[in-house]
């Protein structure tokens, strides 16, 4: 029997991670039901702040779209960052690194998988919150919102891949820094308010995180009278080279942290 | 007979055994890092918490003067918010812990000391965590968005009579929510989901007049929404946005009393019977794949 090709290998590996993942989309009715209603209750809680303060209605949107954007933060912080740390736990990690297929193939099949998983989770959240609400969007902006949504998926979860090894090499507090990512990066990004309100320096900083500028741009295109932070060009343009930085970035943090987990022996560290 | 009496649980041994579960509950909570790491780490979530809607209202009202009042209601709403995200959050998730996590649940039961004694304990490690993070949000935000706080007029015995209040129903929620938890599939985010349903029906962030009138009705049956009102008119004296205005401090701590007695008393029925279906369902000493 042929070995297969190092390509073959990779694609297979992409295949096997994302594999679980797909499957455990609807079959999984405890994450299911967690991983909608959470970014779904805390959408509303901030719908009825706008409404208290009394909002123009259209400026709900806004609201509708960051929440629908927690459902992939979260899924990077907790299915991506934190999933090695899990795995070796589990036992898991010890076999990928023995098995022949990259480590790269097994991270881009989780990131495949985790996408699948997000959007039916984010359509769930605006569906619902838009017609409790009476939300409206502008429909000419849908096709290029998607255009700049998957973009933005992109960076982000390249993002994903290069947390996913840092937060290899902490023990018992990844729990506590996943967790202190959550509240800090919803506000840095904007997920209740409009990014531009945070000003030129924080909101510049904070456009180092994909989602910023990409809900920033999906808004300009969907929320009639969204402020605008950048032209959403220039934001595309700015989200679409964060691809490849993430993607180098996460693959030399890889084969650093991969080596000096093998040195270490923490590869094989259990922490329960 | 000799040794069953020394062997009783005498207040002594009680006391012991709970300032255990405390100091057990700390050390879980705080011992993973250094102090000041730990500080930062609990501080972070509700500092941005605040800043959110810190950005919010002034996005929104353009910092109108005639929506100031609004400002301080969303901050000291936020800051306290902690004290029921730790309090029932964090008491039902910590029990998931000790089952699947330390695989100690089971000891712990098996042990003198009575079992909510003990879930006591370890819930009242998270709320002095919560509560230094109040103190640390609102200090910062009476500092940098000026509220109208003055620590010298606060009035402390009301604040901390209706917290106490507010406590004892947060704990015997929290740690009734958790037994039943036990018995779920994968419980993952549950403890989270049940603080985020009652923030949206305290009056933590916006007046319960907000919710459709159904869900306004019943929010006006949970003790948080008095305790809230009370907690920002100890602080804000007359200058606090009031969700009751047609109330005294008086009758809102009456509603707080009897709402509180209530949830306690439903709580401990439901944990009774969650204990006695636990122990038939052998959930105590689970298997939980963690």
């Amino acid at each position: 029997m042929a070995e297969p090709t190092g390509l073959r290998l990779f694609l297979k590996a992409i295949r096997a991670r994302s594999y679980p993942r797909l499957k455990s989309v609807f079959r999984n009715r405890a994450w299911l039901f967690t991983e909608i209603t959470l970014p779904l209750l805390g959408t509303v809680a901030m719908v009825y702040v706008y409404q208290a303060l009394r909002a123009p209605r259209a400026w709900l949107g806004f609201v509708v779209l960051g929440g629908a954007m927690m459902a992939f933060w979260q899924n990077v912080l907790w299915s991506m960052g934190t999933q090695f740390y899990w795995d070796r736990a589990e036992g898991n990690l010890e076999i990928y690194c023995v098995a022949p297929s990259p480590l790269t193939g097994i991270l881009l099949g989780m990131a495949l998988g985790g996408i699948v998983i997000s959007v039916t989770r984010a359509l769930a959240i605006i569906t619902v919150s838009s017609l409790l609400f009476g939300v409206g969007y502008r429909a000419g902006g849908v096709l290029p919102a998607l255009g700049v949504f998957a973009v933005s998926l992109a960076a982000l979860y390249c993002l994903g891949m290069l947390m996913a090894s840092l937060f290899l090499f902490y023990g018992r507090e990844v729990w506590h820094l996943a967790e202190a990512f959550q509240e800090p990066v919803y506000f840095l990004s904007g997920f209740y308010f409009p990014v531009r309100t945070l000003g030129a320096l924080v909101g510049g900083a904070a456009s180092l995180i994909p989602l910023t500028l990409g809900l920033d741009a999906i808004r300009q295109l969907l929320v009639p009278g969204t402020p605008v932070f950048f032209p959403i060009g220039w934001e595309l343009a700015a989200v679409a080279v964060q691809v490849p930085i993430y993607a180098v970035a996460s693959q030399l943090a890889l084969a650093r942290l991969e080596y000096q987990s093998r040195r270490d022996g923490r590869l094989i560290v259990r922490t329960s | 007979m000799s040794v069953l009496a020394s062997s009783a649980l005498t207040p002594v041994r009680l006391w012991r055994g709970f300032a255990s579960a405390t100091r057990l509950g700390w050390t879980i909570s705080s011992n993973w890092t250094r102090p000041f790491v730990f500080l930062i780490y609990t501080v972070l979530r509700p500092v941005s918490g605040a800043l959110i809607l810190v950005v919010m209202y002034r996005f929104i009202t353009g910092n109108r003067g005639s929506t100031v009042a609004y400002l301080s209601f969303l901050v000291t709403g936020t800051a306290f918010w902690g004290l029921v995200q730790n309090g029932l959050a964090g008491l039902a998730n910590g029990m998931s812990e000790d089952r699947g996590f330390y695989r100690m649940l089971k000891y712990v039961y098996l042990a003198p000391l009575p079992f909510p004694l003990y879930l006591v304990g370890r819930g009242l490690a998270q709320l002095a965590v919560a509560l230094v993070s109040a103190g640390v949000v609102l200090s910062l935000a009476t500092i940098a968005l000026h509220l109208p706080i003055d620590p010298l007029r606060v009035n402390y015995p009301m604040l901390a009579l209706a917290s106490a209040l507010a406590m004892a129903a947060v704990l015997s929620i929290g740690l009734t929510y958790g037994l039943l938890l036990l018995g779920a599939r994968d419980s993952h985010g549950y403890g989270e989901i049940g603080a985020q349903v009652l923030y949206i029906a305290s009056g933590a962030i916006f007046p319960i007049a907000v919710l459709p009138h159904p869900l306004a009705a019943a929010a006006a049956l949970s003790p948080l929404v008095y305790w809230m009102e009370l907690v920002r008119r100890s602080l804000l004296g007359g200058q606090a946005l009031r969700m009751f205005p047609d109330l005294s401090d008086g009758t809102v701590l009456l509603r707080l009393l009897l709402t509180a007695a209530a949830t306690v008393v439903l709580a401990a029925l439901a944990f009774g019977w969650a204990d006695r279906n636990a122990r038939r369902r052998g959930l105590i000493d689970q298997e939980a794949n963690w």
